[in-house]
């Protein structure tokens, strides 16, 4: 069975060989790609210095559109399970395993690596935290089924997920929206818990003046979701 | 501001903001530029709903009535929304030019490559 991680990567010069030698280390039967969303540093040179396979945007896609290429690439090349791992050095691909295993025997449509069912490992900021607790909930209300970390970037999907990701995809912030997309169509998510780093370098895409923004427009697209 | 017209103004808005929210949830519009029109349709109802909100600004600004203070926030919200849609080009035709330079730059590698194979 052919297995991929995507790696969508902007500006992660830093930490993106470190991140893919640890998934070479701990999960060596998953090809890995990265997608290089117009980086401003030269993350594309270190990953073809290290022999990294890379995809080269040429224009800055956002966060959706490099993950949603790595599903398009997935797609045309026959991989039958994806995992999208985020390049700044905060996924362990330690647990690569063990969320290939719970995709395969509960039949499950999407894995998620939680931060919340344990709660171990770093557990982000309190307001952060505020933000993931409305998606919570409001995934309970609206959809029946409460995921505890619906903005993990450490999610694997089976063929059918991929193909409805190739087909539509949302532009930024998309982790919250498309797993709501996923329950509305009664497909299968099981969250498994997982302890993740603080990152070791860059930016999260997300600074505290667009939170604000985030958490509204977010909302919105998971009630239109709902209306769908 | 009439009751009767009130009550037109709010019809009119909630056509609007039903259009919008529906063309959105058939992926017609990209929900990004579509949270300036949402925002200014609140902004109106609320103050269609609650004049009284407005009526320090329409006096000090010296408009006669809050009916034109309303017309005039409307048309202030057009602007912004034009703007937005102006600054939403730019980034559009920058991105098309870089992609097309890029296939350029591929096409002549692709050529380059395929007469390569046919010189061996």
């Amino acid at each position: 069975m052919k297995k991929l991680c995507i790696i969508p990567a902007f500006n992660e010069s830093e930490s993106i060989v470190k991140t893919v030698q640890n998934i070479n280390e701990f999960a060596p039967d998953f090809d890995v790609i990265v997608i290089n969303d117009s980086s401003k540093d030269n993350t594309l040179d270190i990953c073809r210095e290290n022999n990294i396979p890379v995809l080269d945007l040429p224009i800055n896609l956002g966060i959706g559109g490099a993950v949603q290429t790595g599903y398009l690439y997935a797609l045309k090349n026959g991989y039958e399970i994806a995992v999208q791992m985020d390049g700044d050095g905060q996924h362990d691909a330690r647990y690569l395993g063990m969320m290939e295993k719970t995709l395969c025997e509960k039949n499950a449509d999407m894995v998620i690596g939680s931060r919340f069912i344990k709660k171990e490992g770093f557990q982000t900021s309190s307001i952060r935290r505020v933000g993931i607790g409305i998606f919570r909930f409001l995934s309970k209300f609206l959809f029946g089924k409460e995921i505890t970390d619906a903005t993990s970037g450490m999610r694997m999907s089976n063929k059918r997920t991929i193909e409805l990701f190739v087909k539509d995809y949302p532009r930024d912030y998309p982790e919250p929206e498309t797993v709501c997309r996923l329950l509305r169509k009664h497909f299968k998510v099981v969250e498994v818990p997982v302890m993740m780093r603080e990152r070791e370098s860059g930016v999260s895409s997300i600074s505290m003046r667009k939170s604000v923004y985030y958490m509204v427009k977010v909302t919105l697209a998971i009630l239109i979701e709902r209306m769908r | 501001m009439s009751l009767r017209l009130q009550i037109i103004l709010l019809v009119f808005l909630g056509i609007g903001l039903a259009v919008v929210v529906n063309m959105v949830r058939k992926r017609i519009l990209e929900l990004k530029y579509v949270l300036v029109w949402l925002f200014a349709d609140l902004v109106l109802v609320i103050l269609v709903l609650f004049p009284s909100l407005i009526k320090g600004i329409t006096r000090i600004l010296g408009i006669q009535s809050t009916m034109n203070m309303i017309f005039f926030l409307g048309f202030l919200l057009s602007l912004v929304i034009i703007f937005t849609l102006t600054v939403a080009i730019s980034k559009v035709t920058a991105e098309v030019r870089r992609m097309s330079q890029t296939i350029a730059m591929l096409d002549k590698k692709l050529l380059e490559a395929g007469s390569e194979n046919t010189d061996q």
